[in-house]
């Protein structure tokens, strides 16, 4: 009895320890945006809050880009060249590698069949573009 | 409500007036005018949906049917034995022949009845395909649009988070730059409150031409609520 209080007490410490590396590690962000000018601004949104804004211009290297950064939430474009945000979404939530990890619509498509076609993707949060740094904010602070 | 209009061309008297009064008993009434051969000019004064031309006086006829536009129904009335009736026919293929018989009067209401339901019907067909290009051309527009709004939201998107970008550190800018900023900030915020109005009015247009879509949109809103 002693040796498994032993290790539920070594477990609990554990648990307390990750923890506390858990809230020192910044929650790193993908920003997958065509336009360099958006991925910087948003980038500049995100670090003065503590997150760890990582960009990626290429729609086509966003599965690359999760297996090397293993981002915590998505910000996802919509309207890309070659690979819509949609299209995006959709299959990395059919992909069980990555559908754990939240993804967030930003975009300037702003209608309700819009709206409703990004949930249908699977998507879990949309941001519509103009955004001020408060609501894209608070669309990532639902996640992480 | 009258949609159709019928000429009735003849030199007697007495065929205009028993075909008038044989159309006054009918349920569908064109509108309906009687003009001899000296008063007719020509098709480029009066556009009637038919012509259903009476006796006329001698030598008039051939004058007449050649002045006719191509595009409106002729309803000839002369006997079968009139003798240029071989020559019209070959000249004229549209032409109808309705003998002057006992039970004229008839069988030219029940072929006229047909030519002006052809005539409305040939009209709405054209009035939808004047609307078809109308909105087609709206269809544009709104494309043209809808790629406009997206450019103007990326723009502005821009342009809002780089102020508040400025905004965030604002020890390190002068007093007149951080008013200057601050300025850009609240007009970045408005443009964006018109851009909104614009989308309300095109939502709201829309909602008005096609409720189930309205009803759609109602049902889709809650999905994604905005923050």
């Amino acid at each position: 009895m002693q040796e498994n209080d032993k290790l539920a007490a070594d477990v609990q410490f554990s648990v307390v320890e990750n923890y506390a590396e858990y809230k020192l590690v910044p929650k790193k962000v993908l920003i997958v945006d065509d336009s360099p000018a958006q991925v910087k601004l948003i980038q500049g949104l995100l670090e003065p809050e503590g997150y760890w804004p990582v960009g990626l211009n290429d729609p086509k290297r966003v599965e690359e880009a999760i297996a090397a950064e293993k981002p915590n939430v998505i910000l996802l474009d919509v309207v890309m060249p070659e690979r819509n945000g949609f299209q995006v979404c959709r299959e990395l939530k059919g992909n069980v590698k990555f559908n754990a990890i939240p993804v967030i619509l930003v975009t300037s498509k702003d209608t309700a069949s819009d709206r409703y076609w990004g949930q249908q993707q699977g998507a879990d949060g949309y941001v519509t573009k103009p955004f001020t740094r408060e609501e894209l904010l608070r669309a990532v602070r639902r996640f992480i | 409500m009258r949609t159709t209009n019928a000429l009735i061309l003849t030199d007697d008297g007495e065929f205009a007036r028993l075909l008038s009064a044989c159309w006054q008993m009918e349920r569908h009434l064109p509108g309906l005018s009687v003009v001899t051969s000296e008063l007719w000019k020509g098709g480029e004064q009066v556009f009637p949906d038919l012509i259903v031309v009476g006796p006329l006086r001698e030598g008039k006829l051939s004058q007449v049917l050649g002045s006719i536009s191509s595009s409106t129904a002729v309803i000839l009335c002369a006997p079968s034995d009139a003798k240029e009736l071989g020559f019209l026919r070959n000249r004229y293929p549209r032409l109808l022949h309705v003998p002057l018989r006992e039970d004229w009067a008839q069988v030219v209401l029940l072929v006229a009845g047909e030519s002006l339901r052809r005539a409305e019907a040939l009209r709405l067909v054209k009035q939808s395909e004047q609307r078809a290009a109308q909105n087609a051309n709206h269809a544009v527009l709104g494309r043209y649009m809808m790629d406009m709004k997206h450019n103007v939201n990326n723009a502005m998107t821009s342009l809002l988070g780089n102020a508040e970008l400025l905004l965030l550190e604002p020890g390190e800018l002068s007093a007149q730059s951080l008013a200057q900023i601050k300025t850009i900030h609240t007009m970045a915020l408005r443009i964006n409150e018109v851009m909104q109005r614009f989308s309300s009015l095109a939502t709201e247009m829309r909602e008005a031409e096609t409720p189930s879509q309205a009803e759609t949109e109602e049902f889709t809103a809650p999905l994604f609520p905005r923050h």
